[in-house]
Formats: C-alpha cells, structure tokens, sequence
C-alpha cells in the first residue's frame, strides 16, 4: 500500500507541476469559451437577415409576410415593403443589394386570386440556407393566412391557426412521466463523451508514454527491485489518474463558475440544469467517467508496456480510444432501442459500458441489477488489466529491440 | 561472516534462448564479489532473478539465509547500469522518493540524502533536474539512491562507467568502506582491473554457465607464475631470451610471458646486464588474461 501510495504521489506531483499542466488547465476552458461564444457570435451574424425588402404586386400578403417574419425565432432589423413590384422598383431593389444596403429582397408574383404565389429570392449569399427555409416557411404561413381571410376566417383567427403546435415530451423513468427536454437530456450525454474521450486521448497517451520512457531508462530495474510491478502499475494509475481528475476538476469548477454568468446566458447556457443533467445523472456521470477514464488508463498502460519509446506510443494513440468511437456510433442504436437485448449487452460490455449505459440511464433507466452489473464489470476489468500491464511491463522491460507480436505478448503472460 | 546470497543452481530461459543455465554461487557477508563475462553471458540475467524481478524457472534463490522473500528486498541495494534515475525529477526529491520506497520515512531519507550529497559534493546540485548533470553526476546521485536505506547487499551493475578518475576512487573506497562495514557487495563489470583489485571472489560466467569462480587468489592459483612485468630504461635486448614465448613491449616496459620451465632469474640478470631496471615482477596471469583465455577470445564488448 505505501509503495503505491508514494509512486502515485510521485507521478501526481510530476504532472501536476509540469508547465504543460498550468497552461492546459487555464487555456482549454477558455479556449472552449472562446469558440463556443465567437461561434454563436457569428451564427447571430451569420443567421440574421438584417435588412431584407419584400416587393410584391400584392400588399396585403407582402404585409402579412413581414408580420410572419417579426413573429420569427430570427426576425430581421427592417422590413421594406415595395408595392406594387414594377421593373423600375427592381432596379433599384438591385442596385441596393448590390450596394450592400439590402441583404436580400423576396420578389413576389401571382395573378389576383392565384392563392400560391411566386416567389424569387434574390441574395449576393446563395448558401444562407437558414435564411431560405425562414423565409420559404413564413411564406406559406402567410399565403395560407390571406388565403383563409379570403374564405371569411378573422385575420387574428387565421394568424393563430397557421401557427404551429408545440409538442411536449414527456419521458417514463420507472413507470413515472417526468417532463423532459430531449435535446438538453442529450447534451449531458455528449458532454460525456466528448470530456471521456478528450482525458483518455490526453491522459491515456500521457500513461503509455511514461511508461514506454521508463523502459528506455533503466529506473524500472531500481522500481521493480522495491515493489512488484501490480504496485507500480497501480501507483501510476492513481498518480496520472488523480492528475487528470484534478485538471477535470478545475475545469468543470470553471464551466460551472461561468454557466451562471450573463455571457452563458446570451449563448443559452444557464447553469447545470441546461445540460439536461438531474442530481442522480450527475452522480452516473462522475461514476462511469472515473471508471471508464481508468479503464482507459489501464489499457494505455498495457499497451505502453509493448512499445520500445515514446514516438511509437504516437502512432496508438487512436487505437486506444477506438472503444470509445465504437460507442459513439452505436449510440444512434442505443437512443432508440434502450431496452433491446443488443442494448442490454453493448452496456454491459465494460470498454462500451461508460458511454452506452449511461445513455440508457438518461433515456430509460434499466434494472438496478444491470447497472450494478456493469459497475462490478467495469471495476473488474479495471483490475483485470492493471494485472496484464503489470505482466507485460515486468517481462516487456526485459525485451529490446522489436516490438513484440500478440502471440509473444500473449506467452508473456504466462511467464513469471 | 555468513552467507548473503546463496544461488543453488539456478536456469532462466526465455523462449528458445537460455540465459542462466545451473548457476550456483554465495556471497559472504563483508565481501565483494566479482560477476564477470562477456556481454549477453546472463549476468543481468542472475542479478534480476537475485532482485526479484524475475523468477527462476528452476534452482532457488536465497536472501540472508531464507527463501527469496521481497521482504528482503528492503535490505537490498541495486544499481542498474546507468539511467536508473528520472531525468525530469528534482535531485532531492528522486533522492528522497527512493529512500521512501526502500522502507525510509521522509525525514530520514531528507536526512541521510543531503549528508551524502555533502560527502559526495553535490550538495548545490540537489535542487537541479536530473537531466540537467553530467554523466557522472547522474551517476553518484543514482550511487547514493542504491546505499542510502543502508542495505546489507549491494549489487553494482557498471558502477564507474563514466566517471572520472577522481570520482572513480571515491566511489571505490566508499565501497570498500561498507565491505569494511560488513556489507555483501556484488560487482558486475568488464572492467577487470577494477575487479582484480576490489574483490575478494569472482566468477566467471559464459553463455549463461559458470566456467571460473573461487577467491581470487584460488582462481589465480591455478596458473603458473608465467608472467613478468618489466619496467626498464636502456637497451631491450633481454627480449631476444630464449625463455619467451611471447612478450609486448611498450616504451619503459614490457609484459612477458615465459616457456614453461624457463627461469625469470635468468631473465632479469640478462635484462639488468643491459638496462636500469625499476621494476621486476613474476605473477600468474592477469585476470583480464584469464577471461580472454577461458572465453576463447571472442567477446562482444
């Protein structure tokens, strides 16, 4: 125990004071706020139709239209109507676009009484398409509003029918209907996987390669003559571990310090409860990322214990995060199908289980049975591979020169 | 005196290769011993199975008199050759790690590392990053790391390899001060010289078999006092002897050796007929001679 405990200590110690580890630590939050907040920055720019004109033989529906718009998720500064649409009103329209005065003008034609009208959007940025599929909906909204006033439907009666109707989810967590909002339920899930996957990428290359540099120094003689290599292994976990959770830590403290804030607000971050998570999830959430991190770790650790030095841990990197890929393609699968056999399987499989089981939690949460289940494998397989590294690393340090095939490791494990 | 290590024949192989085929040998207490051979001979081998960090696949090792027991370890001491240390680790602090992991508590560990920092004269280089010494810096710090939990057997893999002469001969009468003290030192090196002069019992190893061992004077016994070193100032005429059978010559001496029944008497009347001898000396054959000879000359290294 003392010898884990003061290699961990050791290994916790040499990231935590690495200059590598202050800077990530203060940079990557800021950096992701500094993209989220630029990014919703220029989707406000880029998605807002400033200055838009509407020129149409019929005013009324040019009216009605312009009212559709201002009633928007995105309404535009200014609406210019133009009636009636002569060639003249165009050049002009034209020479205004051009000048840059106009972002864009709808141009609108129909014979009297024609109830689907013509429409040409004429724009210097043809692949807005947010700006064309606002203004095509609103204007079969407004179309279909004269087109009921024609029929003798009050205008306020047809401006409330074309509307549309808001679906509320309702979500059954053990037998009970709990109101939930599917893409904010989502967004935990994918905070997951993207905090899982970004720590084992960062952490787990981070293990084999101190390992893979044990190994082309000789301090794993010295380490090996003091304690046996589970203990090493062990303490080395702990230790990177430890660093990594701190670094997690700090950095979930400072998105958390920031979720309050205005700046959150405008982007549409308000607290914890914008990412869907409840108190419960959250516990899940620290649960299977710690165990899936270590498991992670544990097989870089492994894989380290194969190389010969630390370029080559380079090239493993992605191997040893694929599991993880793996899930997040079978999570289309699993969001749809929580329950199904290949579902209770995938999540019980511990390399799937942190991702897979914790999307079936926040979508249908399964038997108490089968989430202890896959906590122990989980914990297992940890275990379980903290002793293959160990082997590995004990009888790998004694081969030089080439890197051992699977058969060879394989008979690794059996020597002693 | 008591044995320290006793290996009763002991064989590691790995996959088709053999590495330590039937090997047996004691290390007393307040001796030094000699583990020599050639490069790939199983001397890394042996002392990773003496350390536990591999196991015999038959024979067994035995610690202070019992069984191999990694309890025993913590009265251990293992220098592996060279880069034994964290390069990115503070001196101190590696110096302090590794007295805790041998069983020291923090302040004894603090304690012990500055006052053989002081003795070594390192003492302004503790707060520095291992990587940022020189070679022979690293390797008295690592020197220091191996001693300072006072184990009663020490294993030296290459101790001197890049030190100065200096250097050399501080870390040899440290050495020689802990056998003084009653230690086992196990040394493992090519350099034979260093051998001849610090151990008490060697053995030999080739192609993972003991081919040579005994106290050095047994060893040495065993060949004929052939040899004599000559140092001289004059003519060099004595070298036409018709007692050679071959002899070097280097400017101011030379090493001969004699036919069997040649007399070295005659010798040095014909060498002081012609010459101003400072030195005459008949010994058996140099250690360095006796591994060459018995490992058939080929050596890697």
């Amino acid at each position: 125990m003392r010898n884990i405990f003061l290699i961990a200590k050791r290994e916790f110690l040499e990231r935590v004071r690495s200059k590598v580890f202050r800077v990530t630590t203060v940079l990557v939050p800021f950096g992701v706020l500094l993209v989220a907040t630029g990014g919703n920055l220029v989707a406000k720019k880029a998605g807002g139709l400033s200055h838009l004109a509407i020129a149409s033989n019929n005013a009324a529906l040019a009216t009605t239209m312009k009212e559709q718009l201002a009633a928007s998720s995105h309404p535009p500064q200014s609406v210019q109507i133009v009636s009636p649409a002569t060639p003249q009103a165009r050049t002009q329209l034209t020479n205004e676009l051009t000048a840059g005065k106009l972002d864009g003008f709808l141009w609108i034609t129909g014979k009297p009484g024609q109830t689907r009208p013509d429409a040409t959007y004429y724009t210097r940025n043809g692949s807005d398409l947010f700006s064309q599929s606002l203004l095509q909906n609103n204007l079969g909204r407004a179309a279909l509003r004269q087109a009921l006033i024609s029929r003798g439907i009050s205008p306020p009666e047809a401006q409330s029918l074309v509307k549309p109707i808001k679906i509320t989810t309702l979500q059954l967590k053990s037998g009970q209907a709990v109101k939930t909002n599917v893409e904010r339920s989502y967004m935990g899930i994918y905070a997951l996987v993207v905090l899982l996957y970004g720590v084992v990428l960062i952490y787990g290359t981070n293990m084999a390669r101190s390992i893979a540099d044990e190994k082309s120094s000789r301090i794993f003689e010295v380490l090996l003559s003091s304690a046996p290599a589970d203990n090493l292994m062990m303490g080395k976990l702990l230790g990177v571990g430890g660093s990594a959770l701190l670094q997690v830590a700090i950095w979930i403290a400072i998105t958390l310090a920031f979720a309050g804030t205005h700046l959150a607000a405008q982007i549409g971050v308000n607290g914890l409860s914008s990412l869907g998570i409840n108190l419960a999830e959250l516990v899940y959430f620290v649960v299977y990322f710690v165990l899936g991190f270590f498991l992670y770790s544990a097989f870089s650790a492994a894989l380290g214990s194969t190389l010969n030095s630390s370029q080559e841990v380079q090239q493993f990197a992605f191997f040893i995060a694929s599991p993880l890929i793996v899930s997040v393609m079978l999570m289309a699968y699993v969001m749809s199908h929580p329950n199904s056999l290949a579902s209770t399987v995938l999540s019980l499989f511990p390399p799937f289980t942190p991702i897979i089981m914790y999307l079936r939690i926040c979508s249908q949460t399964p038997p108490w049975w089968q989430i202890g289940l896959s906590i122990a494998l989980l914990a297992g397989a940890i275990w379980g591979m903290i002793w293959i590294a160990a082997r590995i690393y004990r009888i790998g340090i004694l081969m030089y020169g080439k890197r051992p095939t699977l058969p060879e490791i394989l008979r690794w494990l059996k020597y002693s | 005196m008591s044995d320290v290590v006793a290996l009763d024949s002991i064989s590691k192989s790995y996959d088709q290769k053999v590495a330590v085929h039937d090997l047996s040998l004691t290390i007393e207490s307040g001796s030094m011993f000699g583990l020599l051979g050639p490069n790939g001979a199983g001397k890394t081998s042996s002392i990773r199975m003496i350390v536990g960090i591999t196991m015999p696949d038959s024979g067994q090792v035995n610690l202070f008199g019992r069984r191999f027991h990694r309890d025993s370890l913590k009265r251990v001491g293992y220098l592996p050759e060279e880069r034994g240390l964290y390069k990115k680790m503070v001196v101190m602090d590696q110096l302090i790690f590794m007295g805790q992991l041998r069983g020291l508590t923090e302040s004894v560990a603090t304690q012990r590392a500055k006052s053989w920092c002081d003795r070594f004269d390192i003492l302004d280089s503790t707060s520095k990053k291992t990587e940022e010494l020189s070679k022979g810096m690293q390797q008295k710090i690592q020197f220091i790391s191996t001693i300072m939990h006072e184990p009663d057997f020490i294993i030296m893999d290459e101790p001197f390899s890049g030190l100065d002469p200096v250097n050399t001969s501080l870390l040899q009468d440290t050495l020689v001060e802990l056998k003084n003290k009653g230690k086992a030192i196990l040394f493992s090196t090519h350099r034979m010289d260093q051998v001849e002069k610090l151990c008490d019992t060697i053995c030999l190893v080739n192609k993972g078999e003991a081919v040579l061992s005994g106290t050095m004077r047994e060893v040495k016994s065993r060949y004929p006092r052939n040899r004599v070193v000559l140092q001289y100032e004059g003519s060099n005429a004595f070298l036409n002897f018709p007692g050679i059978a071959d002899a070097k010559n280097y400017p101011g001496s030379a090493e001969i050796k004699l036919k069997p029944g040649a007399s070295a008497q005659d010798l040095l009347h014909l060498a002081a007929a012609h010459a101003t001898i400072y030195k005459f000396e008949l010994a058996e054959p140099s250690l360095e001679e006796i591994f060459i000879e018995t490992v058939g000359g080929r050596i890697d290294a």
